[in-house]
């Protein structure tokens, strides 16, 4: 009896956002003009690339109990500096594409060092790096916006390998498989297994011989890799790159996360959680202007969103804690319940 | 947590009943450039008078800042999605909207550009444009500037040992209306100054032209980003040179900046720290116009945004119903403390 109860609430838990996502499109295919169109669906599916990308990156530094903000301004620097190396260094694109990761990664890597060695707190460190992101973002391209080839110009193979390809969405391609890979090494490897280790409880994973160290350095370069792949999506998608952006961008990733159920206190998360709260995102902001409500309505009603899903947060950890409190009592009175689990 | 779902589903309906109450007919969309200056405001109530003239729904889009790349090209995906029967478009960058013009192109929406328009786009896309002419309207304010008997007497009293310089205060150079108007008065800074003597033009890189033994210096000042804060402290840059007569500012955002950099712009009142100091701004939002009647500034140029406003919708509505459109330039024109009031002036300076 109780082990159905609880078997109930781990369910419903893990169908709010799912059920949060289908809802959000259907009352927008009500509402909204036009929304239930393929053109539409492609439309949600490209705002859903960078965040999509950052996103992944930064579950890992949440669920180690951390959190990064400089993704959004390390996303359009790196998406700068490659578009400095094509178009101002004339180096070739591809080169230039090789760039962008790489920036973004460096960036992810002084993270780690701040937080892991430095200890400094991971808002503090991250705020710094963002502001360092956004300023050398404007000192490299001498504050001139950066144009990637658009479809028909020379180059144009950049839109049709990460756009579009003719009038298929390509991009949704490397989402689901970034998707993927992270979800493979957040479940299926020790670097996810010591992620969710340290966030647990850090002191803990340290004295029982884990090099935290050594592994929230590859969380936050992780997240630094994904939000400069991020650059990448966002310079395909949107083309033009304007020095001294991105303050934000991190936020609708962050949101995103949140909304799909990864705990901002540490140690509990899902990829496929993420996923969904990514395209709760989407479909919010590609709703709500087909609803005619502007982007300015859109960051306010966000907001809403992101507080709720904290709330939920709270109202989960509580609930799942009770369910801690009597299974203890349950282990008490019957030892051999905690093999059966 | 029942309470908290009803709640939201309660707002979510609300929200739905607001959307839903719009009329049929014909539907054009409007992706502006912004709603935050007065000028954008000014282009939107034409927009809005002339859809109501011609009895169309009209939706106007306009991003929070002139950074909102991304925002605008997803507000143009959305609008598009509606399947408008004409699109009135001023790009924030051509690069970014290139896919979906294509796509207008495809789906034989017309598409009208007005403002700064949507230049370089692909060809058949545009079918017309509503716009100001900006390297003339830039070139307009240093033809004025040379007009002034004091900054002429500065600019002969010139020496390569003494030079003056003319500063021009920008916001970043993405925008092609900003742009070209930083061009169009640098080029007719340098060929009025000419007659002086040589003339260098230095900061951006886009623009300097350095000059041995210059006696008069163009200087281009851009603001690292279009926030307010910026664009400030590149002001505050350009009043610290040395030997500076004048300042042309591109837009209204600049120009809020040097405002900002001079106290409101009582620093550039008579007898004070910058009273000797010629400034010319472009266009027409309150605080400018006060800076103007209080001769704080020498003169601005206006532009006509409700024309703009006015003649996008016009043009879009006409294209749509299969006429024949062709470009519109909308003019600009100088104003000063004296003739802000006249009539053909005080109509172009809408709040």
């Amino acid at each position: 009896m109780e082990q159905n109860a609880k078997g109930r609430l781990f369910n419903t838990q893990k169908l709010l956002a799912p059920a949060a996502l289908v809802i959000l499109y259907i009352f927008f295919a009500l509402f909204g003009k036009n929304f239930f169109s393929t053109y539409t669906g492609k439309t949600i599916l490209e705002s859903a690339y960078f965040i999509g990308f950052m996103a992944f990156g930064v579950t890992f530094v949440i669920i180690t109990g951390g959190i990064d903000l400089s993704i959004g301004t390390v996303m359009m620097c790196s998406s700068l500096v490659g578009g400095v190396a094509f178009s101002m260094w004339g180096w070739p694109l591809w080169l230039a594409l090789f760039l962008v990761p790489i920036t973004g990664c460096v960036f992810g890597i002084a993270n780690g060092f701040l937080v892991a060695k430095l200890k400094l707190p991971p808002f503090i460190a991250t705020l710094g790096t963002m502001l360092v992101a956004q300023g050398f973002s404007s000192i490299i391209s001498r504050v001139q916006t950066q144009r990637y080839p658009t479809i028909g110009s020379a180059n144009a193979w950049f839109k049709s390998v990460f756009y579009r390809a003719g009038n298929f969405p390509i991009g949704a391609v490397y989402l689901i498989g970034a998707f993927l890979i992270a979800l493979f090494i957040l479940n299926k490897t020790r670097l996810g297994r010591y992620t969710f280790a340290v966030g647990s409880n850090l002191e803990a994973a340290r004295l029982s011989g884990v090099r935290t160290d050594k592994w929230l350095i590859i969380v936050y370069s992780i997240c630094g890799l994904f939000a400069g792949f991020a650059g990448i999506f966002y310079a395909a998608v949107y083309t033009t790159v304007i020095p001294g952006t991105g303050n934000g961008q991190e936020l609708n990733a962050i949101a995103g996360v949140v909304i799909g159920g990864t705990s901002m206190t540490g140690g509990s998360g899902t990829m496929v959680g993420t996923l969904i709260g990514v395209f709760i995102m989407a479909t919010l902001k590609t709703g709500l202007a087909s609803m005619g409500l502007q982007s300015h309505w859109q960051t306010f009603i966000t907001g809403f969103v992101v507080i709720g899903a904290v709330l939920l947060d709270n109202a989960r950890n509580k609930a799942s804690e009770k369910a801690k409190v009597k299974r203890v009592s349950a282990v008490k009175g019957a030892p051999k319940l905690e093999n059966q689990a | 947590m029942k309470k908290f779902l009803s709640i939201t589903l309660a707002l979510v309906i609300v929200l739905g009943c607001v959307a839903m109450a719009t009329a049929d007919g014909m539907y054009i969309s409007v992706i502006s450039k912004g709603e935050q200056h007065q000028f954008w405001q000014t282009v939107r109530s034409g927009c809005e008078a002339a859809a109501a003239d011609y009895g169309v729904e009209m939706y106007y889009y306009g991003p929070p800042s002139e950074s909102d790349i991304a925002l605008q090209v997803e507000a143009l995906k959305a609008e598009m999605a509606k399947e408008p029967a004409a699109l009135a478009l001023a790009a924030l960058s051509t690069d970014s909207v290139m896919t979906e013009l294509q796509e207008c192109i495809d789906k034989s929406i017309p598409v009208i550009g007005f403002d700064s328009g949507v230049p370089n786009a692909p060809e058949g896309a545009i079918y017309a444009t509503a716009s100001t002419n900006n390297q003339n309207a830039g070139g307009l304010a240093a033809e004025e500037f040379f007009k002034m008997d004091d900054f002429a007497a500065a600019v002969t009293a010139a020496t390569a040992e003494n030079p003056v310089v003319i500063g021009v205060l920008s916001q970043d150079a993405t925008s092609e209306s900003v742009t070209g108007r930083t061009t169009g008065f640098v080029n007719k800074a340098v060929e009025l100054g000419s007659a002086y003597g040589v003339v260098s033009v230095e900061g951006h890189d886009l623009w300097a032209a350095p000059a041995e033994g210059a006696s008069i210096i163009v200087k281009v000042e851009i603001s690292a980003t279009t926030n307010q804060t910026d664009v400030t402290n590149s002001a505050n840059a350009l009043l610290n040179t040395d030997g500076l007569i004048a300042i042309f500012c591109s837009n209204e955002g600049t120009v809020n900046g040097l405002l900002a950099a001079t106290a409101d712009g009582t620093e550039l009142a008579d007898g004070a720290r910058f009273g000797d100091l010629i400034v010319g701004g472009f266009d027409a939002g309150a605080t400018q116009k006060n800076a103007v009647r209080n001769g704080w500034f020498a003169g601005s140029v206006t532009q006509d945004p409700y024309n703009i406003g006015y003649l996008a919708v016009e043009l879009a509505y006409k294209a749509a119903m299969g006429e024949e459109v062709a470009d519109v330039d909308t003019g600009a024109k100088w104003y000063t403390a004296e003739n802000m009031d006249d009539e053909g002036i005080a109509n172009l300076l809408y709040d």
